[in-house]
């Protein structure tokens, strides 16, 4: 009985062994290695090809990004490492580096798209701020409401009736937001409570409570229309838009765009009207199944034919409008996926309860369809985003027009590959994060699905 | 009641979706610019020379100066032009519907593109050819030697056409690669995906400028083909035609009577001739048919410069946008100097 | 559920909106009407500014000379031929590097998947930053870098590089270049040959499965069937004395002549478009292994399976399920991507019709509805595919 519990002073006290260490390659970085990187001799041969793969890349890489480049010059010719040679001209990157984020928008506007990606992003930032209540309305109205005020900043010029009622609109409501906001920070509850209970009103009637909400929100809405009517900026046409600033402004208008026609257009497919079904199915198969080039060049090409004389729709009109149209057909079905994944109760059970079809479409299943379908419209988005790179292709001036501009600069001329790279690495940080937030979002949405 | 009101908005949609299809009430091209405040002149994608777009955000280049030209004629300021720069599948197009004013591009003068796709060449303002270019390792001296080559042409323009035709009738069997990006055809050929690059000769001048290693490339003598280049506007407004074509006469005119950007003030006070006069709307009234102010010219010439001055600057080696043609006794000089530029007299 | 009958009175015509019947048709009008009036307007608007521009539409210019050669198709195309010609020809070139694309961005795909799964760690995150990589970066810059990055820089024809040592597989900057078949007159024999030993190949693994459900026996028979696949095609072969020959590829002046080749361009879309694919292909694969079930893995390995006949007998199988409908609409989006080639000049449809075709002839409504019918018909039948085999997992699912 070695192992019998020992006994000191009557009482019978657990006195383990002390364990042994692990056996020492099983730990530490030689464990970890061993377990994971040579494991057998498949294992580790695919190792070694991997780190030689590795080594082979990093270098070559290394050579060209660093080791032959040059980082100031005023052209390319002095870009030279030997007189029949160019280094990596990293200056002509730096030289043009305002042109590919902003196109040919003035230097002294460009504070204009500045403030306008700074109130999108304050817009957008409650969403990630976990006492902000009302995020779907905070998050839809960014999509819905901000592209006016957008509009206008980049656009500029004088306003007709519709834009000065949206701009003074977009104005009050991301104001609205951001006191929303710092007051959900604040008191941990919402604009809405708070204006009722600073008024007074909490006691009342429920009635009654909207009242406060609709005639501060009227009062706030006229002091900013009024306070804005005579604000004005200089004109920038569309014609002077481009890089990085044009991709998103068409892909941006493409997703936000293409949420409401895509809803409409899945709903029309599940309809029970045939002639709707059939137009909105035709709508959806023919935009998908052919390529966005494509459709990009019958933009170009066709669209002005199709407008009355008189009528004229630059490039850029037109693109916008088959990029819409593209990814429309393409949310049409993200929708469609969403909406078939709701079962089948959900529906019957909304009907029961004696809703019609656009309360239960509104309140109940689109509610539940479109937590769903967040993931998917943040991978269209990337798709749109990588996608727009064809518009360059048609002659118009996003990121890769942009590069290409610069390579026929005789001062730069021959400039290519330096840009691209950039290019490539502004998309991919861009796409990864988007990607890397959508699949958190999906594991955060998920989780409460999830058993 | 309710459907007949339903109804009755259906059937007003139909109509007001059909009236708005009559057309509009024909307006001059002068009228519709100047009340509109400036200027829309069609250019390509960048291409050195040409038009170029500077890490500024402004164009610059030949044809760029031809539209700053135009507006300085209308306006008397060479800025109020609003550059569209369109790839060439839809630049016929974009100046048929109405979208351009004009266009200012390397499109070259043919029998076709003149009468049968609703626009008028107005003038020759650029006189170029197809050329091909080698490396000079090659020992190429003349094009009939390449036979069975493989050469690189941009895609969309005559240059493919002519290539094919001159392959054809001297039975070179030439390989055509084409591209859609100069860029990528150019280095093919530097790297020797291709014997030679095919292209408008000012074009190959301004790659091989830009080659790591210009020295080591030749363009072979032989012009395959004609390919004179100029302003175009839509038929049928022969007023407007007239303003674009004799904003390109004025600029070759001036160049000819010695008047640069320098002293058109000088010279408008102290006109040395009575051609100059005319010209700079000095003496008689022969702006009057153009609808323009009388000092058009003298407008044209201080915001741009004359033909010559153009032409140092972009196409020659004047100024660091240059590409650095020569122009001595090629087609592009005086006809005082054996050239083709010439204008038809200022009375 | 209550029932209530509602009114129904045809002189009553507010009964039009409130009866769901009668509502229901007269939105289908309504939204016919506008639909057709839009048609209407968009037509009457393009005859009348066509009529304006002097030109006019239909399908005449068709048979026209193209006057443009065309740097790669396995078709006797010449510059004389018409814009029809053109047409076919762009079609053939689409349909050829989409299928290659897709059958070897299948292959890789599954290669990359399993790889991601691996235990091995670096392989594992090679595999994930492939991934990554891949699909964030717009494939129109992934095109252009293979082709400047890697296909461009193969050496020059004088220079030329013989694969394998094999002086018929000649490797340059113009291309892949491989000899060309000449058939003989009795080779049509072998090619009989071939399919009789191929159907026989199948009936007899059939029979070896069957024989093996019967009696639990397990026969290899790989090499049995080797020899049908074989034997039977090359006996013929050589008793009729050898009927092919081959047309090699030889440098004559500035490139080689003779034989076949496949320019760089076209390995460049190739490389390109199966890679990007692939990543695809790869998520797809791993989410479809993930979807089954563990404890089909550790039934199997309860069962005594290996682990590589665990993945090929109850893994892949089950996971095939979740892996074929997305797979299919990417290999739509493979034919799609395709027409990026235009980017480094491969000739495919939308180069040679929508590009340079719609360029020299002007006539842009019908070359596009030309492309877009094409590209409609291709992913119509894909989708088609796709429902068969939806309809086919359904029946054997219960």
């Amino acid at each position: 009985m070695a192992d019998a519990p020992m006994t000191s002073g009557g009482l019978l006290v657990f006195k383990p062994k002390p364990s042994l260490p692990p056996p020492p390659a099983t730990t530490g970085v030689i464990g970890w290695m061993r377990f994971n990187l040579f494991d057998g001799i498949y294992s580790s041969v695919t190792t070694v090809i991997g780190v030689l793969l590795i080594g082979y890349i990093a270098i070559g890489f290394y050579e060209w990004a660093f080791v032959r480049a040059v980082w100031e010059a005023s052209s390319r010719n002095e870009c030279r490492i030997s007189p029949t040679e160019f280094g990596t001209c990293w200056a002509g990157v730096e030289f043009w580096f305002t042109r590919f984020i902003y196109g040919r928008y003035p230097d002294a506007e460009i504070w204009r798209i500045d403030l306008a990606a700074l109130i999108f992003v304050l817009w957008m930032a409650p969403l990630w701020l976990p006492r902000v209540t009302a995020k779907v309305i905070v998050g839809l109205s960014a999509v819905m409401v901000f592209p006016f005020l957008a509009g206008y900043l980049f656009l500029g010029g004088e306003r007709n009736w519709f834009m000065a009622i949206m701009v003074a609109l977009s104005l009050t409501w991301f104001i609205g937001t951001m006191v929303h906001v710092a007051i959900c920070l604040v008191t941990n509850q919402g604009l809405g409570r708070w204006i009722i209970q600073a008024t007074g009103f909490a006691s009342r009637d429920d009635r009654l409570q909207k009242y406060p909400i609709i005639i501060l929100s009227l009062i706030a809405y006229f002091v900013v229309y009024f306070l804005v009517a005579d604000w004005q900026t200089v004109e920038v046409v569309p014609n002077q838009w481009g890089g990085l600033f044009l991709t998103l402004v068409i892909s941006g208008v493409g997703i936000a765009s293409a949420l409401p026609i895509g809803i409409v257009l899945a709903l029309g497919r599940r309809s029970q009207m045939p002639v709707v079904r059939v137009l909105c199915v035709a709508f959806i198969e023919l935009f998908r199944s052919v390529p966005l080039i494509t459709i990009l060049f019958m933009a170009t090409t066709m669209f002005p034919l199709f407008l009355p004389k008189g009528v004229v729709f630059n490039n850029l009109a037109s693109v916008i409008v088959a990029v819409c149209l593209f990814s429309a057909a393409y949310m049409a079905e993200t929708v469609r996926g969403g909406l078939q994944a709701i079962s089948r109760g959900q529906y019957e059970a909304a009907e029961a309860m004696g809703l019609s079809y656009w309360q239960s479409m509104g309140l109940i299943v689109m509610p539940q369809a479109l937590k769903l379908m967040i993931p998917n419209i943040v991978g269209s988005f990337i798709g749109l985003l990588k996608d727009t790179t064809l518009v360059s292709i048609i002659g118009l001036y996003d990121l890769l027009g942009m590069i290409n501009a610069v390579s026929q600069d005789p001062q730069w001329i021959g400039l290519h590959h330096e840009p691209l790279f950039t290019a490539a690495v502004l998309y991919f940080v861009a796409c990864l994060a988007m990607s890397k937030y959508s699949q958190h979002l999906e594991r955060k949405l998920g989780a409460g699905d999830r058993r | 009641m309710k459907k007949l009101s339903l109804l009755g908005l259906g059937a007003g949609l139909l109509a007001a979706l059909s009236f708005t299809a009559a057309p509009a009430v024909a307006e001059s091209t002068l009228d519709i610019v100047k009340k509109r405040g400036h200027l829309r002149c069609q250019i390509g994608t960048p291409s050195p020379g040409f038009y170029n777009l500077k890490s500024d955000g402004t164009w610059v280049g030949s044809d760029v100066s031809i539209c700053r030209a135009i507006a300085a004629a209308i306006f008397g300021d060479p800025n109020k032009v609003e550059f569209q720069s369109v790839s060439s599948t839809v630049r016929f197009t974009a100046l048929a519907n109405g979208e351009s004013d004009l266009l200012s591009r390397t499109a070259t003068w043919t029998l076709f593109r003149d009468t049968q796709l609703g626009l008028s060449f107005t003038t020759v303002n650029f006189y170029d050819g197809q050329g091909f270019m080698v490396p000079k390792d090659s020992g190429i001296k003349s094009t009939l030697e390449l036979k069975g080559a493989t050469v690189c042409v941009l895609t969309g323009t005559t240059t493919e056409l002519n290539l094919t035709d001159y392959s054809r009738v001297h039975k070179l069997d030439i390989q055509p690669v084409v591209f859609q990006d100069s860029n990528v055809r150019n280095e093919t050929y530097l790297k020797g995906g291709c014997d030679a690059i095919t292209n408008d000769k000012s074009g190959l001048a301004s790659n091989k400028a830009g080659f790591p290693d210009p020295g080591a490339h030749t363009i072979l003598p032989e012009t395959i083909s004609k390919e004179p280049l100029g302003p175009a506007v839509r038929k049928g407004d022969s007023q407007w035609f007239d303003i674009v074509r004799w904003t390109v006469f004025a600029l070759i005119a001036a160049e000819e009577a010695g008047i640069t950007q320098a002293n058109v003030d000088e010279m408008a006070k102290n006109p040395p001739s009575p051609e100059v006069a005319r010209m700079l709307g000095v003496e008689a009234e022969v702006h009057k048919g153009l609808g323009l102010d009388k000092s058009w010219a003298h407008w044209i010439i201080k915001s741009v410069g004359n033909y010559g001055e153009i032409y140092g600057k972009y196409m020659g080696s004047a100024s660091s946008d240059g590409i650095g043609i020569g122009r001595a006794g090629s087609q592009n000089d005086l006809w005082t100097r054996g050239g083709l530029m010439y204008s038809p007299p200022f009375r | 559920m209550a029932v209530v009958e509602r009114p129904r009175s045809g002189s009553d015509l507010s009964s039009v909106i409130n009866d769901e019947r009668y509502r229901s048709i007269f939105y289908q009008i309504l939204v016919f009407g506008t639909v057709f009036a839009i048609a209407a307007f968009l037509v009457n608007n393009t005859l009348t500014n066509m009529a304006a521009q002097g030109k006019a539409a239909g399908f005449d210019f068709l048979l026209g000379t193209a006057g443009f050669a065309i740097a790669w198709t396995p078709l006797d195309y010449k510059p004389v031929d018409s814009y029809l010609f053109v047409y076919w020809v762009g079609i053939v070139n689409t349909l050829i590097i989409s299928g290659i694309s897709i059958v070897l961005t299948t292959i890789l795909g599954f290669v990359i998947g399993i790889l991601r799964l691996s235990k091995n760690w670096l392989i594992g995150q090679i595999a994930a930053w492939y991934v990554e990589v891949l699909r964030n970066t717009p494939l129109l810059l992934q095109i252009i870098f293979w082709y400047l990055g890697a296909f461009a820089n193969l050496p020059r024809p004088k220079q030329s590089v013989e694969l394998f040592g094999a002086d018929w597989l000649i490797l340059n900057n113009r291309g892949l270049y491989f000899p060309n078949a000449e058939f003989g007159e009795l080779f049509w024999l072998t090619a009989v040959g071939m399919l009789i030993s191929v159907v026989a190949a199948i009936w007899y693994n059939k029979r070896a499965i069957k024989q093996q459900l019967e009696t639990g026996v397990y026969v290899p028979i790989w090499w049995k069937i080797l020899v049908i696949l074989i034997g039977l095609p090359l006996a013929i072969f050589l008793v009729t004395g050898m009927p092919l020959s081959w047309e090699l590829p030889v440098l004559k002046g500035f490139n080689f002549q003779g034989g076949t080749f496949i320019l760089p361009a076209m390995c460049s879309v190739l490389v390109a478009l199966v890679i990007y694919h692939s990543a695809y292909v790869a998520e797809m694969v791993r989410a479809g292994i993930m979807s089954v079930s563990h404890g089909q893995t550790e039934a199997a390995y309860s069962l005594g399976l290996r682990p590589s006949w665990t993945m090929r007998l109850v893994i892949i199988p089950q996971a095939m399920r979740a892996i074929i409908p997305p797979m299919i609409s990417l290999w739509m989006n493979v034919v799609k991507n395709s027409s990026l080639a235009i980017a480094i000049g491969f000739p495919d449809l939308v180069n040679v019709f929508m590009q340079t075709s719609l360029n020299q002839s002007g006539h842009a409504i019908e070359i596009v509805a030309m492309v877009m019918l094409f590209y409609m018909t291709v992913s119509l039948t894909i989708s088609a595919c796709l429902n068969v085999y939806n309809k086919k997992i359904l029946l054997t699912e219960r």
